[in-house]
């Protein structure tokens, strides 16, 4: 029997028992995770009866039998005396919790370099990243030592990896899935989204951990699908368009990819034309300003009062709070706290914030405009493939401009997903995204399948 | 838009952070970049003018009481705990 590891899990769960195959994976992270830094807490023996199929959960997503750190130094040791709806569901549908993954601290980041925790390395070359912020659940899926894993979108920060590493990622719909136990960064854009090696299995993820929550008054009572049921029907006649904006300047291998996958959908009978989101090239400012004032309030929790670091240097109550967050935050959650305070300070909220959110208003009415034309729209996940480790820790900005096709889609809520198109000349793997409408997740599943089916490129594993 | 070491400063009270002087100057200068990139918003003329996102009434529920945390985990994470109180440094006299 070939490695249960290398299958979806579709198929793995029907030839293994739950303890074999939740050994098999803890077996192969216990091989690759030294080198690959993807996981940072990993299921003891202790943990408790193996119920099913193994995941791996990123660690902003709150457990209760293993700590929450947020790859951050003021977290490092906290337990959280609650427990995730998305996590809960996936253990009501007899998930095994095999680990927490690695992430960019405070899920800030596109690459998880800024974890207190050191970066993931990308199991297609382990001197280049894996992207981030879910940049451990991406390698963990890649690598095939998870069939699946929970990760986290604010601008990009599961179909980015998802594209780094060569896996499936999706953004659900802005409420789809619950963000009870998510830890906030930007509380208007945050989703858990999922990571797969195939669509079949992201789709029925999205089936168990969706639908509407009470602990999260900003989830949807929109009710869940049945998300796999038209991964068999092709594109004939489906519409999608080209976002051009995003993809005229574009050269390279990414460009030549990207047409090529186009021709795939051509060939499937998809009608493929040219569409324009006019101000889709704002939306890394908009993001930069709306995210970051969220994230500078969300993050004044962290004090060391309640939870977490506290200093043991000072003698007031205000050096506690300085000394605790100046001690417990890294340099990235610290400058994004920054330009969020600042953007929320007087005599500069209308000038900085009050317009982002205009801009973004008419970039949710150009996407609305677009989907009057279309069924999906499409671009490049990523303008580029992963880049060297410490190519851009010294650039924020260059850092950012990462995001540049996520980011709309977490601006508008609009589900997205990046899916696997082929690899580059050095053998990195590229991405395709596919956008479409709020709440058309099978929609989405049913285009990606038809062309994972014509290419298969998620059959071939990294050499580790 | 730049960011003077004073600004950076005032920012750096606001949000409960604290910085030697070169790490605040670091912090201005990469303030001034990114918001420079950020002012190309500007550009985008009668950006008010659209109205925004559907906006949806924030769902209530009744007042019933509802299981919550249990104390003793809440406890487990405290820096300082007393009797059911998170310790701090006095704040009242001196």
């Amino acid at each position: 029997m070939s490695d249960p590891l290398s299958l979806p899990f579709t198929e793995a769960r029907r030839q293994l028992s739950a303890r074999d195959y939740v050994g098999a994976s803890l077996r192969a992270i216990g091989q690759h995770n030294t080198k690959l830094n993807a996981f940072i807490h990993i299921a003891g023996e202790g943990a408790g009866a193996p119920l099913s199929v193994p995941i791996a959960i990123k660690d902003n997503i709150v457990t209760r039998d293993m700590p929450t750190t947020c790859g951050s130094r003021i977290l490092a040791k906290f337990v959280s005396p609650f427990e995730a709806t998305a996590v809960s569901r996936l253990r009501a549908a007899g998930w095994s919790i095999v680990g927490k993954t690695n992430l960019d601290e405070f899920a800030m980041g596109s690459s998880t370099e800024h974890s207190a925790f050191g970066p993931v390395r990308n199991p297609w070359d382990t001197a280049r990243v894996a992207g981030g912020s879910s940049g451990g659940s991406a390698a963990a899926v890649a690598a095939r030592m998870v069939p699946a894993a929970l990760g986290s979108e604010t601008g990009g920060s599961v179909r980015q990896p998802a594209a780094f590493c060569g896996v499936v990622g999706l953004k659900p719909t802005y409420g789809r899935v619950s963000r009870s136990g998510l830890v906030a960064f930007a509380s208007g854009l945050d989703q858990i989204g999922i990571m797969t090696k195939t669509v079949r299995e992201c789709a029925e993820l999205l089936g168990v951990i969706g639908g509407h929550d009470p602990l999260d008054s900003t989830s949807s009572a929109q009710p869940v699908d049945d998300y796999g049921a038209d991964v068999d029907s092709g594109v004939k006649g489906l519409r999608f368009g080209v976002v051009s904006e995003a993809v005229e300047k574009l050269e390279g291998e990414v460009r030549t990819n990207f047409d090529a996958a186009l021709e795939i959908l051509r060939r499937g009978g998809a009608v493929v034309e040219r569409a324009s989101v006019p101000t889709i090239g704002y939306a890394i400012a908009i993001y930069y300003i709306v995210a970051n004032a969220e994230a500078s309030a969300n993050l004044a929790r962290f004090d060391g009062v309640r939870f977490g670091h506290r200093s043991a240097r000072g003698k007031t109550l205000r050096d506690l709070y300085f000394d605790s967050r100046g001690e417990g935050f890294g340099e990235e959650v610290k400058r994004r706290i920054m330009l969020g305070t600042f953007s929320l300070s007087s005599g500069y909220y209308e000038a900085y914030y009050g317009r982002a959110q205009a801009v973004r208003a008419r970039l949710r009415a150009d996407f609305d405009a677009a989907f009057q034309r279309f069924d999906y729209l499409l671009t490049p996940t990523t303008p580029e493939v992963a880049f060297p480790i410490g190519a851009k820790t010294d650039d924020p900005l260059s850092m950012y401009l990462s995001d540049i096709f996520t980011a709309p889609a977490n601006l508008v809520g609009i589900p997205a997903l990046a899916v696997p198109s082929g690899f580059s000349r050095e053998g990195l793997p590229l991405s395709l995204q596919i956008m479409a409408p709020h709440f058309a997740e099978r929609g989405l599943f049913r285009a990606a399948a038809f062309f994972e089916k014509e290419t298969n490129y998620w059959r071939r594993a990294p050499k580790l | 838009m730049k960011i003077t070491r004073d600004e950076a400063r005032r920012i750096a009270d606001l949000a409960h952070l604290e910085f030697d002087d070169a790490a605040l100057e670091r912090m201005a200068a990469e303030m001034t970049k990114i918001l420079t990139y950020i002012d190309q918003l500007r550009e985008v003329d009668d950006a008010g003018k659209i109205a925004g996102a559907p906006l949806r009434e924030t769902p209530m529920r009744d007042d019933e009481v509802k299981p919550g945390v249990s104390r003793d985990d809440v406890a487990r994470n405290a820096p300082a705990w007393r009797d059911g109180y998170f310790i701090v440094p006095k704040v009242i006299g001196e």
